[in-house]
């Protein structure tokens, strides 16, 4: 049968993808209509889809799921004390909405954020809100979102809120509801960002035919707003670190709209205003995109017990000096209470109904309110008024009434009539349904829909897309990525074609460049790091290799060299008797670990080069042999070294954050080498030690070549500490390390050299003249301790 | 009543710190018809290279100080001269703590001085079913809120005991609860616990008490101390009124006080944030000597 016969098959009997869709009783499904039929907007994908059939429809999804893996997308998982980075659940088949019904959402957005934002200038302002009777005091002063040091202060941008995110989910009558709103630190934009290039990695061809709205424009519009209120034009992206849930993404948005990635510690409040501790000395900046609680920024004032802030931001808050998005106390909006007073507010204060309703929410503050949850308790979903999470997300604090054994249920009535106040009932949600592609077949499951808003110059724009999270299960509870749910892209669909959407500048479109000086000093202490152990690896790598092809020759493991080269290893902390020593293990895991603080200067390349390397050295410790197996397994090794360097040496722009990278490797390879060489010629060195040497240091050529006839220890010494044109020589290292010093800030200032550089140009005069037969064994270990004391005079120019 | 107090607090650093910040809470208010601060004045040695000084959310005094340059001590000076009224023991209009309650439901206000703030848990006080036990007896039968809260007052006082040594500045109002032991901000925190847990507004007052020396002894330099003591809403016509269970007392003319919170870390004299490898000691010496 050919090809065009097969689609005719298929699309003679009932479509393969969709026969077996069962839809949930009394609950719309997206793609399915009340009659049964396959919505209009929903058609092109499905017939696409169903002609791509099951086996290319697999390889395409799995060419998604490498796209995730190789760019390195994770979120943390918390199942113990530490998270666990876990792949990113992408669902394939995206979820597809009309352009008219995104109208809809967008305008009910629009409003909701003009919204929150009156109602949280009232709290931090005059408060008459809670005077005339539309806000209870104590949701207000008993609430740990409230946060007095905010009182009272006015955000410099004007405004509190920048960016919101919305959890939505469509009823049973087909209408939307707000589930929650997100105004703390919302995450997941570069995540919808990451959905759509993977979802469209998968299938490129029906979303180009399709007119889906690009999300491109938005952050751009986002990027402008934010650049625009930034006075001096400086933006950074506040994270509480690698340890956070959603760092990766932290990272990712950085990366993408080309903001500096910063952390609590490279801040410092300087006379009120907040300054960036960078190689090029302390550089103001005046907007924090701020993706921490707002309580852990400042632990002066806000929360005592904070590690990851900043002392004094407050105080820059007070003074007007910097702008934070969203401003410090706007997660008082989350409160589950508030969903309660939603419809009045927006009644009183904009004279209107609320365009998109919120979920039915009953606080127990108010007699009638109590009454009438504990009247349906065993349909209400009960929690806490102050929880900021969604209801159906909550598995400790939130419960349904009939869910309880009978003496819980009794205890929970009983302290809804004590202390009402605390609580809140939210009607339980039947969520519409959308297609998950599960083992070659579409099954429909409950979802939320996450969109983004943010305000630019022209007021709030909202993300044309976002991400649908779809259940593990049929039960609306499991969708929490935390317990198996997934995330599917979301296509907004047009008639038309679309406008085409990039974040590169434009025609006419002003060049913003950033300067190399404002590299944060923390990154580049990780990038030295990140060098360092890179080259660390490498050096104990080529040991172990000379050490086991040495191994596979000799049985006796007591022959002189043999115990020499275990007991070279040993004082750099390698355990040769194992075939991959923990101690390798150890040096690789720290170079992933600087380069995971660093991930937004980082490009996904090395990345993944880097983690594999890590992948491979761990899989080899479970079952990798000493001698000829370990030598193979450190060629591969090396090889995989080889192939990180090279990417970062290739691919790396000569920023001041290569140049922190390159001196790292510099100092190290300068250090190891001085330290092998002076072992290896010491008197009383064994047999093959010299030989050993120059394998080790890669020069075995070029020593033949050079030294044919005259070989001995001072030609060893010649070739790889004073040689200026070897690569593996100490003196090259240290011109190296000149040259870097030289050009970073500071280096070289109106003819001063700064400390760091000047000792690397003694270092490499002193070299310059001295023959071969002068460097003694004392005078090589000196010499790799001098390049160990450069590392220290480069912390105190740039890390203080 | 008028007086001049004088403060110093004297931080040794084991190691030299720098890149240090500290929020200093010490400055006597002014309060209307009840304390007024004539002079006041306050320094640092050595001196902070940022220096500012604002009213936070409760009206309190609080001076921000910044040190870039490394200094291995800290001095904080005060000297304030302070009028303080002599007020008229309050005549008990307090309503009972089923009235009180009725008045908070209608009491539509979250402004700084509204009881609506000092209800419930606060970063220093959680709300502990045992205090809230031992409180209750003192709230048996159908008396005011005054006369709850100054059993309460009178019954810290008598069952602990006064022991510098047992607890320190971090110490909770569980553990002291449970020592029946402590020093006057024990007594606040374990007497505000009781009363949150009643459902009676309760906040803590910092400030300086003027210590009597015994018959015939001269006063001792320096030997007075800072003081804590508990503010409770008595309701509308009552207001605020003022407990000291450590004295078991009303608060009197011989209370001068520094401000108000929630609890301790809303007051805290001096908090600081800084790296030190080392730690540090401390001294502190108060006067209060009255001028007429």
């Amino acid at each position: 049968m050919d090809k065009r016969n097969q689609r005719q098959v298929r699309k003679r009997g009932a479509p393969s993808l969709v026969a077996d869709y069962k839809l949930l009783p009394g609950v719309p499904d997206e793609m399915i209509d009340a009659a049964g039929q396959i919505r209009p907007s929903w058609a092109p994908l499905i017939s696409a889809l169903e002609e791509l059939g099951h086996e290319e429809l697999g390889g395409r999804f799995e060419r998604a799921d490498q796209y995730l893996r190789d760019a390195g997308v994770y979120y943390r998982k918390y199942d113990g004390a530490e998270g666990k980075e876990r792949a990113w659940p992408l669902a394939h088949v995206p979820l597809i909405l009309d352009e008219s019904e995104w109208l809809t959402i967008t305008h009910g957005l629009t409003q909701r954020a003009e919204l929150l934002e009156t109602i949280v200038a009232d709290i931090y302002g005059t408060n008459t809100l809670v005077q005339r009777g539309l806000l209870p005091p104590e949701l207000i002063a008993r609430n740990d979102e409230f946060l007095r040091p905010m009182v009272g202060v006015r955000p410099a941008s004007g405004h509190f809120l920048h960016f919101c995110a919305f959890e939505l989910g469509r009823g049973p009558d087909g209408g939307w509801w707000v589930l929650g709103d997100r105004t703390q630190a919302p995450s997941g934009a570069g995540f919808a960002v990451e959905n759509r290039v993977a979802t469209t990695r998968a299938l490129s061809d029906i979303y180009g035919e399709m007119h889906v709205h690009r999300l491109a424009g938005f952050f751009r519009g986002f990027r402008d707003a934010l650049t625009g209120i930034a006075t001096d034009g400086r933006v950074g992206i506040l994270t509480p670190g690698q340890h956070n849930e959603t760092y990766f993404e932290h990272a990712y948005i950085a990366r993408y709209l080309g903001f500096t990635l910063l952390e609590g510690e490279d801040l410092v409040v300087d006379n009120g205003q907040v300054m960036v501790r960078t190689v090029s000395g302390l550089q103001p900046i005046s907007v924090l995109w701020r993706r921490m609680d707002a309580s852990f920024v400042d632990p002066l004032e806000l929360r005592y017990d904070s590690h990851i802030g900043t002392p004094g931001l407050t105080e820059a808050l007070r003074q007007g000096t910097i702008s934070m998005v969203n401003a410090l106390g706007t997660g008082i909006l989350e409160t589950r209470a508030f969903s309660a007073f939603m419809p009045n507010l927006c009644r009183a204060l904009t004279g209107r109904e609320l365009e998109l309703p919120s979920i039915a929410t009953w606080w127990c503050g108010g007699a009638a309110e109590r009454q009438h949850v504990i009247d349906n308790f065993d349909t209400m979903m009960v929690g806490s008024a102050f929880a900021t999470g969604l209801a159906i997300e909550d598995q400790r604090g939130t419960v349904v009434g009939g869910a309880l054994p009978e003496a819980e249920r009794q205890a929970l009535r009983a302290r809804l009539e004590a202390e009402g106040g605390r609580f809140v009932g939210q009607e339980q949600v039947q969520l519409s349904t959308a297609p998950v592609y599960v083992g070659g077949k579409l099954e429909p499951r409950p979802m939320t829909l996450r969109v983004y808003a943010a305000r630019t110059r022209d007021g709030w724009t909202v993300m044309p897309g976002g991400f649908a999270r779809v259940g593990s299960t049929q039960d609306s509870t499991a969708i929490a990525m935390q317990r198996g749910g997934q995330a599917a892209d979301v296509w907004v669909v047009s008639k038309q074609p679309v406008e085409r959407v990039t974040l590169l500048p434009t025609e006419g479109e002003k060049l913003v460049r950033m300067s190399s000086g404002s590299l944060p000093s923390r990154a580049a202490d990780n990038l030295i790091w990140l060098g360092r152990y890179a080259e660390r690896c490498e050096a104990m790598v080529r040991i172990l290799r000379a050490y086991n092809a040495r191994l596979a020759e000799i049985s006796n493991t007591d022959q002189a060299i043999l115990k020499d080269t275990r007991a070279y290893l040993d004082g750099i902390g390698v355990d040769a008797e194992v075939p991959l020593p923990p101690g390798l293990l150890a040096a690789i895991d720290s170079a992933v670990h600087s380069a995971s603080q660093i991930r937004d200067r980082f490009s996904p390349d090395g990345w993944l080069a880097l983690t594999d390397l890590r992948k491979t050295a761990r899989s080899f410790s479970q079952r990798v042999l000493p001698g000829d197996d370990a030598t193979r397994a450190m060629t591969v090794l090396l090889r995989k070294l080889a192939g990180f360097s090279g990417l970062v040496h290739e691919n790396m722009y000569r920023f001041a954050g290569w140049r922190f990278l390159e001196i790292g490797r510099r100092l190290e390879r300068g250090i190891q080498i001085a330290h092998s060489v002076a072992w290896c010629t010491r008197k009383g060195a064994p047999e093959g030690a010299l030989d050993l040497l120059l394998e080790v240091g890669d020069s075995v050529m070029t020593h033949r070549r050079r030294y044919a006839v005259s070989a001995g220890v001072n030609s060893y010494v010649d070739l790889l500490v004073l040689d200026p044109l070897n690569p593996r020589s100490v003196r090259f290292q240290i011109a190296e390390l000149y040259q870097q010093l030289e050009q970073l800030p500071g280096g070289l200032e109106d003819g001063h050299l700064s400390m760091a550089a000047k000792a690397a140009l003694t270092l490499d005069t002193e070299l310059r003249v001295t023959e071969p037969e002068d460097m003694t064994t004392s005078k090589i270990n000196r010499l790799g301790i001098e390049i160990g004391n450069l590392a220290g005079l480069i912390a105190d120019a740039y890390f203080v | 009543m008028l007086y001049d107090v004088r403060l110093e607090l004297h931080y040794d650093y084991k190691a030299s710190v720098h890149g240090d910040r500290h929020l200093v809470r010490v400055a006597p208010i002014s309060i209307p018809n009840a304390q007024r601060v004539i002079a006041s004045s306050l320094s640092f040695e050595p001196r902070p290279e940022q220096e500012t000084t604002f009213a936070d959310y409760f009206g309190n005094l609080v001076t921000t100080i910044a040190y870039a340059g490394r200094h291995d001590h800290l001095d904080v000076r005060l000297s304030a001269r302070v009028q303080v009224e002599d007020l008229a023991r309050p005549v008990d209009l307090s309503p009972t703590l089923g009235g009180l309650k009725q008045e908070l439901a209608t009491l539509w206000s979250v402004a700084p001085d509204s009881p609506q703030h000092f209800l419930s848990a606060s970063p220093r006080i959680p709300l502990a079913l045992e205090i809230t036990d031992y409180a209750r007896s003192s709230a048996a039968g159908d008396q005011s809120v005054y006369a709850t809260a100054m059993d309460l007052c009178l019954r810290i006082h008598r069952d602990f005991s006064y022991d510098k040594d047992a607890t320190k500045v971090d110490t909770g109002p569980v553990e002291a609860f449970a020592l029946k032991r402590g020093v006057c901000q024990d007594f606040a925190h374990v007497m505000i616990a009781g009363l949150r847990g009643l459902g009676i507004p309760a906040g803590y007052v910092s400030g300086f008490l003027r210590t009597i020396p015994p018959k015939g002894k001269p006063r001792l330099e320096g030997a007075d101390a800072m003081h804590a003591w508990v503010r409770v809403w008595c309701g509308q016509h009552s207001g605020w009124l003022e407990f000291d269970p450590t004295n078991a007392m009303l608060a009197g003319p011989d209370h001068i006080t520094i401000g108000h919170g929630r609890d301790y870390s809303d007051i805290s004299p001096i908090v600081g944030v800084l790296r030190t490898s080392g730690g540090h000691t401390a001294k502190q010496s108060v006067d209060v000597v009255r001028v007429e």
